[in-house]
């Protein structure tokens, strides 16, 4: 077991390295630095830009580059940020909760919402609200989020303001106010983004959702819960559901390194600046050091949480337990 | 005992209440980047000159008319009053003794002297240190006098000192190396001189001052300033129209055709300092050696010129919002002059001179060639700015009329840098802010070498152009200016180093509630200390957590 | 086993309504230098005739550039649905090749595409394309189709490593291998034909995540360059004028989340075929 558990470690530390020196490899290639933009002006002479770039280790050879990286790495340094001023780390810590703010709030509504909708569909399949929702599920997952996003800023927020347009939390005396107050202020301001993001997680689940608890419904145990008198809901509920959750979880499994991966448009769009945002910034403004602890933190997450699903659908799947 | 305390008390509410009447409210700016930096000699975006001049005072402030000749018109601030000696060649500062850093200790001439040791320290690289170039020194007689020794006269050498060098805090940041102050926390969270200090700062999302008590010429009217970032231009927009900020710096054509819709937001004109123009590399971008195998030739540039029909361009991409540019200034300029003549928009002209080049429309009837060689060129443009993509994409149709087969290079801001660093392009589309001084014309179109064309993209060159402004900046009157200028402008327009396209009118977005001055056309921000906020306006973001100074 | 779904496919009402979708959308695109009346180039009059209304003339209004949106929408779909079409094949060929490799070979090469797979599908994709682009600066629609294809091939890789696998265990397999066929041939001749209805189910998906992708590319600027019409850049054009000027959205978004929907549909039946499932109604 110890040695199974190495073994992927091993596997994933691997495929880890791959990913950071792929990326590293790509970004030699990518025109411009970080202190392109601030050394636009107009009297900065050439030799003020070989300055900085010597300052932070860009004017070294690629593989000296790397290796400083990767040797800092291993005594926990990310390195510095130029194009924010600042330690990756502190950029990091800035993204991360936000991201993970965001993302989950919007797994965690889109996923039930979209296991309800599923529920309905499935009790009333075939029939009208099935339809209906049918074709509101797939325009969901059809239509592109940043525009749902955008129609919802305008209209909802610039327009008819019901609900904020973007930014963090409310302005004004915030931070006197009580903690639950300011919480609530923080998941208002979240209601857009996290409400574009959830919409079109709740889609797919539904549709997920929907598929399964047919393909459960039509096997024998249901027939016999039938039988016995139960109603339609408490078939769905009580028996239906959980045979049928296991590829809805797998799915969520999936979409946890979203969690750290972030959701690149909607935070540009909201001014959420999560970790879709601060890696979009960083590829744009060529920080290196800021992109490749990003992406390793996003592979490093992913692979835990693929070894987290798979765990999770052995210990759901008591169907699949049972026939193997 | 008790009753008078509470006469007391009641005596202080109601003084508070009548100074919320006229003073209070938070400014809520909805900024479309993040200040890149609040050190004021990196400062080089809008967004930063705008903080770091709410945070510092300068010694003194042009006045309203802008004017950069001598001293006239200028306004104190740390400094107090000035002299000049017999020779124009020592000005005496005599700073405001009542001028405090916002950690209490007085602002002193060793500050200021400070300041131009760290402006002119060629390893911090200060955006604007050859605005300095011709102060040899600063002295510091006692601590409220400040002694600028210059190694040449100049008309604008005044202008030049001020508007350039922000006294910075010598008693915090003297101890640090100067290569460290980039990246330096004292940098981070700037303790100034100005009418705001800074609060805090969490970057790409919102940066936030508070007003400065203490402030030596009066505390300004509003309790704070917040700028509020968002990474979207839509968003930018958005969040004004939602009533969510106060003030956005400059509305865009779609945002005009919102505002209908939005009682409580209103537009403020206020000139601008940008021109907007499609530069031709004069240079074979493969090898700088040799000339651009098309736009070495004046008569090629001229008849593209001549193919492209501005006043539509500018009309369908800004709607009102812009003029055609004239020549390589802003219409804002004192020196501008609007009688110049262009190379006019004339299709019949572009089509024979290009037939007399020998480029003659090809089998295809659309497009030209000569000895089998297409007039095929691209056209740099930087994705993230919508009104250059819009005005290439008009371009690209209009050359198109006109036979010359166009592709456009759309690449992300970065690259777009680099191409230019580099002359690695045909032609861009490119864009200038100005300052009041005419004498950026020579670092943008001036010949490349010492002292000019350090961003002549195109490398475009042209004697008569450098030696007129030469004459001009050392001119002493402003009539021989005036005319020194004309004659390099209509050089430049006549050798056509790009085409002049547009001239952005700026649009504040403000709310209301809000009330603002005259905006300056140079610097939005100069008058916030003075702005105010209807007090029966005043919302609940108005409200302010008990300082902590 | 894979004919029967196929048949099953055909006979499913759905389906064929989502393929027919899908092929007017292809047909539109191929004949649209003969169905649009206007060169979705051309500027007529960029003042007088910009973002009019839709009208008999202009069917789905003008965009900013006073050009036919309806002309554009035509040629748009030749760059938007062939750049996703191209991606889907590359993105399926690349998949399958690396997903049976994985499968066949087992062992490190296993664990890296596999890995490797977690982890890109980890990375938002359209950072990934941001960065490519970034790198190799203004894209021509081909490249456009190498870029959207190179990183598409990750759930078909996955589908088919893990269909393979359980392929593997089959009885038929086993007899192959008995008979001495090398494990090469078995994959060319028996399981790359058993699971062609999985990848054809990831194929489908990979179309259905491109077409977005585009759209989102133009969004933030570095999609199909101007003055190429794409689904995306039509809607870019459109973004500024969310309140003002509805055809430059309603049109594009519909070609856009039809083209996704329908490929979705078709995916949907085609998972349903393979379980052997009529249309639940």
């Amino acid at each position: 077991m110890t040695r199974l558990i190495l073994t992927r470690l091993l596997q994933a530390a691997a495929v880890c390295a791959v990913v950071a020196t792929s990326v590293f490899v790509l970004l030699q290639y990518a025109p411009g630095d970080p202190f392109a933009a601030s050394l636009d002006g107009t009297d900065v002479p050439p030799s003020v830009r070989a300055e900085w770039r010597a300052r932070y280790g860009f004017d070294l050879p690629p593989v000296e580059r790397f290796t400083r990286w990767a040797g800092a790495l291993t005594q926990g340094q990310l390195g510095y940020a130029p194009s924010q001023h600042r330690a990756v780390s502190a950029v990091l810590a800035d993204a991360i909760p936000r991201t993970l703010l965001l993302v989950g709030v919007a797994l965690a509504l889109g996923f039930a919402l979209g296991v309800l909708t599923g529920l309905l569909q499935a009790r009333h399949r075939g029939r009208w609200p099935d339809r209906v929702l049918g074709a509101l599920t797939l325009g969901g997952v059809a239509i592109p989020e940043f525009l749902l996003g955008l129609l919802a800023m305008t209209w909802l927020g610039a327009r008819w303001r019901f609900f904020p347009v973007a930014g963090l939390a409310s302005e004004g005396d915030v931070t006197a106010w009580p903690l639950w107050e300011r919480a609530l202020d923080h998941l208002w301001h979240l209601a857009l983004p996290a409400g574009v993001l959830a919409i079109s997680v709740a889609a797919r689940v539904a549709r997920h959702q929907r598929t399964a608890l047919l393909g459960v419904l039509s096997e024998d145990f249901i027939r016999t819960a039938r039988s016995k008198g139960l109603g339609e809901w408490a078939v769905l509920w009580r028996h239906a559901l959980p045979n049928a959750i296991g590829p809805v979880l797998a799915l969520l499994g999936l979409a946890l390194p979203s969690l750290v991966g972030g959701a690149v448009l909607i935070e540009k769009i909201f001014g959420w600046p999560g970790m879709g945002l601060t890696l979009f910034d960083a590829l744009l403004s060529r920080d290196y050091p800021l992109i490749l602890a990003a992406t390793l933190l996003a592979s490093i997450i992913a692979v835990v949480a693929r070894a987290l699903t798979d765990l999770v659908a052995e210990l759901v799947a008591p169907r699949r337990a049972r026939t193997s | 005992m008790r009753r008078l305390a509470l006469a007391l008390f009641c005596l202080a509410a109601a003084c508070r209440g009548r100074d919320a009447g006229s003073a209070g409210g938070t400014l809520i700016v909805s900024a479309g980047a993040d200040a890149e930096t609040l050190f004021p000699p990196l400062a080089v975006g809008n967004q930063g000159r705008a903080l770091i001049e709410l945070i510092y005072d300068k010694l003194a402030d042009i006045g309203p008319a802008l004017n950069t000749i001598g001293d006239a018109g200028f306004v104190p601030r740390l400094a107090q009053r000035w002299e000049w000696s017999a020779d124009s060649l020592v000005i005496t500062f005599h700073l405001d003794p009542r001028a405090r850093w916002h950690d209490g200790r007085a602002v002193t001439a060793r500050d200021v002297q400070y300041a131009f040791g760290v402006w002119t320290d060629s390893t911090v690289g200060a955006a604007q240190r050859a605005s300095l170039a011709t102060v040899d020194s600063i002295v510091t007689p006692d601590s409220l006098t400040a002694r600028v020794h210059y190694r040449v006269r100049t008309p604008e050498q005044f202008y030049a000192l001020v508007y350039t060098l922000i006294p910075l805090p010598a008693h915090r940041l003297a101890a640090l190396a100067d290569t460290a102050l980039r990246d330096a926390p004292e940098v981070r969270a700037p303790v100034g001189s100005g009418p705001f200090r800074f609060v805090s700062w969490t970057p790409r999302a919102r940066l936030e001052l508070a007003a400065n008590d203490e402030y030596y010429r009066g505390r300004p009217r509003l309790d704070g300033v917040v700028f509020s970032v968002a990474a979207q231009g839509a968003t930018v927009a958005a969040k004004l129209f939602s009533g969510e900020a106060d003030f956005l710096e400059q509305l865009s054509p779609p945002d005009f055709a919102q505002l209908a819709a939005h009682a409580d937001v209103r537009a403020q004109p206020y000139g601008g300092f940008d021109y907007g123009f499609m530069q031709f590399n004069t240079r074979d971008p493969r090898d700088g050696a040799r000339p651009h195998p098309l736009f070495a030739d004046l008569a090629m540039r001229r008849a593209l010129t001549m193919a492209v029909d501005r006043a539509t361009l500018v009309r369908s991409a800004f709607d009102t919002l812009a003029r055609p540019a004239i020549g390589p200034f802003s219409r804002t300029q004192w020196t501008a002059d609007t009688t110049l003549t262009g190379i006019a928009f004339d299709a019949r002209r572009a089509a024979d001179l290009l037939d007399s080049l020998g480029w003659r429309v090809g089998k295809d009837g659309v497009f030209r060639e000569r000895n089998g060689r297409a007039l095929a060129f691209t056209i740099l443009v930087p994705a993230s700015s919508r009104p250059r993509v819009a005005a290439a994409v008009l371009l690209q149709a209009q050359f198109k009329s006109a036979g010359a087969r166009v592709s456009l290079e759309q690449v992300d801001f970065n690259a777009f840098l680099d191409k230019q660093h580099r002359f690695g392009f045909d032609a861009l589309m490119g864009g200038v802010r100005t300052s009041p001084s005419p004498r950026g014309v020579r670092e943008f179109w001036g010949s490349p070498g010492p002292g000019r064309g350090a961003q002549n993209w195109g490398r475009w060159s042209n004697a008569a152009f450098d030696a007129h402004v030469d004459s001009a900046l050392a001119a002493t009157s402003t009539a021989a200016i005036r005319a020194q200028f004309r004659v390099a402008y209509q050089a430049a327009i006549d050798d056509a180093p790009a085409i002049w396209l547009y001239e952005p009118r700026m649009f504040a977005g403000v709310h209301r509630r809000l009330n603002v001055g005259t905006l300056r056309p140079d610097a939005w921000w100069s008058g916030v200390a003075d702005w105010s906020i209807d007090p029966a306006q005043r919302l609940p973001r108005d409200r302010r957590a008990a300082s902590t100074p | 086993m894979a004919a029967r779904t196929w048949r099953r496919l055909f006979d499913d009402r759905l389906a064929r309504v989502a393929a027919t979708a899908l092929g007017c959308a292809a047909l539109a695109a191929l004949l649209a230098p003969w169905i649009a009346r206007h060169d979705p180039t051309l500027q007529p009059d960029p003042v007088a005739l910009r973002l009019v209304a839709p009208s008999w003339e202009h069917l789905m209004g003008t965009d900013p550039y006073s050009r036919d949106v309806f002309s554009r929408l035509l040629h748009g779909a030749r760059v938007s649905l062939g750049v996703a079409a191209g991606s889907m094949l590359l993105a399926a060929t690349l998949g399958t090749a690396l997903g049976a490799l994985a499968a066949v070979v087992g062992g490190w090469v296993d664990s890296l595409v596999s890995g490797l797979v977690d982890v890109l599908i980890a990375v938002p994709r359209l950072l990934i394309v941001v960065a490519l682009v970034a790198t190799f600066g203004a894209l021509s629609p081909w490249w456009l189709v190498v870029l959207l294809g190179g990183t598409g091939w990750l759930t078909t890789a996955r589908i088919v490593r893990a269909e393979l696998r359980e392929n593997l265990q089959r009885e038929y397999v086993l007899a192959a291998r008995a008979l001495g066929a090398t494990e090469w041939r078995i994959t060319w001749q028996h399981l790359l034909p058993a699971v062609a209805p999985q990848v054809a189910v990831a194929a489908a998906l990979a179309l259905a995540a491109v077409v977005p992708l585009e759209a989102a590319l133009s969004f933030v600027g570095l999609g199909v360059q101007p003055p190429l019409p794409s689904w995306g850049n039509i809607l870019l054009d459109g973004a500024d004028y969310l309140t003002s000027a509805w055809w430059l959205v309603v049109f594009p978004v519909a070609a856009i989340t039809g083209t996704v929907g329908a490929a979705l549909v078709l995916a949907d039946r085609l998972r349903a075929a393979i379980a052997g499932e009529g249309y639940e109604s």
